[in-house]
């Protein structure tokens, strides 16, 4: 008999040590969008995709008021879901968008870029994908908003209707 | 092709264990077990259907075959051959399958050894289903061997900071004492539920408790060897999460290493030695739940997948539910409590394994509170090293002086005079060395240093003085050695905690600054390129009025995947580390952020736990050796 309450308050314990640790793992702490926030942005300069002449200098994007950098590639489905959401902020916001393609080919990202539209006004080569790594992206498609070159927001993930209303908002 | 071998043995490793755990679920209903021939062809069949699995992945590694999640994920084609190899017990998948493959190397080495068959047939049952769990939890969240299509070209490569000769060795000597645990866990369970938990479960028990205990003490200064010459902060323990969650396991597995000698030597303690046998192995999977479900953000979290975390952790609490119920009902009852007489060894046995639970439990809390707190009220409190420091100290001192005379004493009979003779000549021995010691080395005392010299010399006079007078050296040799190697250790961890020097200052090549006794000239700077990395190089010569020492610093920019290590430049005479690390972020510049660390018998530190590892090492050998004769 003695036996048995000692089995259940040992069962009540394990219980609660599981909801504990329950809510410990569902806190997600791994998930730390905001690690490069309030961060200038790494030093880097690339080959632009379309003009072979221009480079894309990180010291260009410190000079801008307001700017989007998004990294991008062909092969990345959710690109082409976020896609129209940068035409828009290009045509009807009249924001600055530079482009990082990520591990492409340059074919086939001038394709891409063919079929859906060309909502950036430069767009680096990161080949390798060294310069995503540098700015801590977690993978494509991913959207840094910056202000004189200091990253003020960060969407991981295909763009949507709340991150691009809150681009809209920083923009103000 | 390799892949599909690898995955088919895993699945038929786990229809052979499903296979074991039925057969012997019958021959427990029938009450007869005289059919331990199938039971065993099930053990060995699935140990090596095992082998093959983890062979046939590092042979994945070896070959960077790509269409393999986990190689295109933690390889990459430039990688050196033996980090390819260790690539595969260098990320979840893999060391996944480490980890049961010697849950299956010990249940199949143990079906070997001289037990009754009873006991040999319940410790293979329960270990079994630890097999059975892990290998269901491999196969439903991590696979090591899912295929991507199309076959990338090229992985993703190795962490950078994990590229390092010592940790191609740290995590099996970790895992095999981690691991290793579960033996004496599902031995403890077979004793229970046999009513067979005696002085003969005790002396099989003792080789099976050791043996990992020593692995998993190597594991831990292979460790604490890593971060101090590899990241570049001057220390070797932080008391980060993740080295609490290795030392916690040590901690039990001491208290159950002396436990289980009184259960030996005077039959008594059976429930204690019990529930230890089962606290050690459940400190070793809440370790293996803190680094592996993605509680903790570090260098060991490998999995992040929030299912891994819920599955490991349900797992881990069952196991727990079951083993200490079957505690609670089968407890031994059999208890000869004799004569109590306070100055008796088994008694000082106790005393210190109250102590090793104390300090236990203050690693537990500082470990498990700040993660609970965080996520419970969003509160984030650091506890630091000023925690540890400050509570474990004070105990300490007392677990020494026990830790001296305990050894001393007789098993049988009260010996206080023969102690109060002893005090008497360690005491002004120890007194007069440590206060030399203090005075010739130290211009401030501070009263936890002159007490941390203090009993550690105390402890070291008390094992010379047993070496000496000792009748059987063979026999004691083991234990000597290790409590040597204690008595070192804390002696060097307390010079080494005052007398390290530290400066931190911003250089140029050219420059020269005196700061403390020591000089400091940047002498030049220079680049190599090598297989996967860029490495730029910082010479510099430390001065003060010992000696000169030339030091070459350097920072590793690695190709895949981009990132910087620090390299630290160590020159050592034994005595004092002269220890140099030059900053990432300012990599370059004109100005780089230099530190330099001065500190004392580091050598002695990591020979201290040699020593303690050692000791553990004879004793295994020796028990090995008697059992043969």
């Amino acid at each position: 008999m003695k036996n048995k309450y000692k089995i259940i308050i040992l069962g009540i314990t394990i219980v609660i040590i599981f909801i504990l640790f329950l809510r410990v793992l569902n806190s997600n702490k791994t998930y730390q969008p905001n690690q490069m926030i309030g961060k200038k942005i790494p030093e880097f300069i690339l080959e632009d995709l379309l003009n072979k002449n221009t480079k894309l200098d990180s010291n260009i994007l410190s000079g801008k008021d307001f700017a989007i950098l998004n990294i991008w590639a062909s092969w990345c489905i959710p690109c082409r879901i976020e896609h129209p959401f940068l035409m828009d902020l290009k045509d009807k916001n009249q924001i600055n968008i530079i482009g990082l393609n990520y591990k492409d080919e340059s074919m086939n990202a001038k394709n891409f870029l063919k079929k859906y539209g060309n909502p950036y006004s430069l767009i680096g080569i990161d080949k390798k994908g060294e310069v995503a790594i540098q700015l801590g992206a977690y993978g494509v498609p991913e959207t840094y908003v910056l202000k004189r070159g200091k990253i003020i927001f960060k969407h991981i993930g295909p763009l949507n209707e709340d991150a691009v209303n809150k681009i809209l908002e920083l923009k103000k | 092709m390799a892949g599909y071998i690898g995955n088919l043995a895993l699945f038929f490793s786990l229809i052979f264990n499903g296979f074991l755990i039925f057969s012997a679920i019958k021959e427990i209903r029938s009450n007869n077990f005289n059919n331990f021939k199938i039971i065993n062809f099930c053990n060995n069949s699935i140990f090596f259907l095992l082998l093959i699995s983890f062979l046939t992945l590092i042979y994945c590694f070896t070959v960077s075959d790509f269409s393999n999640v986990a190689v295109y994920q933690n390889s990459h084609t430039t990688k050196p051959l033996i980090y390819k190899i260790s690539g595969a017990w260098g990320n979840h998948e893999g060391s996944m399958v480490l980890f049961i493959l010697i849950l299956s190397l010990f249940s199949f080495v143990f079906a070997r050894t001289k037990v009754s068959e009873k006991l040999k047939f319940y410790t293979v049952f329960f270990q079994s289903i630890l097999i059975l769990i892990f290998l269901i939890f491999l196969i439903l969240t991590s696979n090591p061997f899912d295929q991507i299509d199309p076959k990338p070209l090229q992985g993703l490569g190795l962490n950078p900071i994990l590229q390092d000769p010592l940790l191609v060795i740290h995590p099996p000597f970790l895992y095999f004492g981690y691991v290793g645990f579960s033996l004496v866990f599902s031995f403890a369970l077979a004793g229970l539920v046999t009513n067979n938990f005696d002085k003969s479960w005790s002396k099989v028990a003792n080789f099976w408790i050791i043996l990992p205990w020593s692995l998993l003490t190597i594991g831990i200064g292979l460790g604490s060897f890593w971060a101090y010459y590899e990241l570049g902060w001057g220390g070797y323990w932080f008391w980060d999460p993740v080295e609490n969650a290795s030392l916690m396991p040590w901690l039990a597995a001491t208290a159950l290493i002396h436990s289980n000698i009184v259960t030996l030597k005077k039959d008594k303690l059976h429930s204690w030695t019990a529930l230890l046998s089962i606290f050690t192995f459940i400190m070793s999977l809440l370790g293996t739940f803190l680094v592996r479900s993605g509680v903790l953000n570090s260098v060991h979290a490998f999995a992040n997948d929030p299912y891994r975390g819920v599955y490991i952790l349900s797992t881990i609490l069952l196991i727990t539910f079951f083993s200490l119920a079957i505690f609670i009902i089968k407890k031994p009852k059999k208890s000869l409590y004799g004569k109590y007489s306070f100055f008796q060894r088994d008694n000082f046995i106790l005393i210190n394994n109250c102590f090793l639970i104390f300090f236990l439990s203050v690693v537990l809390v500082g470990t498990v509170y700040p993660i609970i707190l965080d996520a419970i009220s969003g509160k984030s409190i650091s506890v630091g090293p000023i925690y540890y420091h400050t509570i474990l100290a004070p105990f300490l001192f007392v677990f020494l002086f026990f830790m001296s005379h305990g050894p001393l004493l007789s098993w049988n009979k009260e010996d206080k005079f023969l102690q109060i003779k002893n005090f008497k000549i360690f005491f002004p021995i120890s007194i007069v060395i440590s206060l030399v010691i203090i005075f010739w080395f130290f211009d401030y005392k501070d009263i936890i240093l002159i007490l941390g010299l203090l009993f550690s010399v105390y402890l070291i006079v008390s094992i010379i003085f047993d070496w000496i007078t000792q009748k059987k050296l063979s026999f004691n040799f083991g234990r000597l050695i290790s409590h040597l190697g204690f008595g070192t250790l804390i002696f060097a961890i307390f010079i080494n905690a005052y007398l390290s020097k530290e400066i931190n200052a911003a250089m140029k090549v050219g420059d020269e600054i005196k700061i403390q006794e020591f000089i400091i000239k940047f002498k030049s700077i220079n680049k190599i390129k090598k297989e996967n990395y860029e490495e730029v190089f910082g010479n510099f010569l430390v001065t003060n009025k010992e000696k000169q020492v030339e030091l070459t610093p350097s920072i590793r920019k690695y190709d895949r995947p981009v990132q910087f290590t620090s390299e630290t430049s160590i020159k050592t005479n034994f005595i004092v580390d002269y220890y140099f690390a030059i900053n990432l972020s300012e990599f370059e510049k004109e100005k780089i952020m230099v530190r330099f660390y001065y500190k004392p018998l580091m050598f002695w530190i990591w020979l201290s736990i040699l020593l303690i590892a050692f000791g553990g090492i004879y004793q295994t050998f020796r028990l090995r050796n008697e059992k043969q004769i």
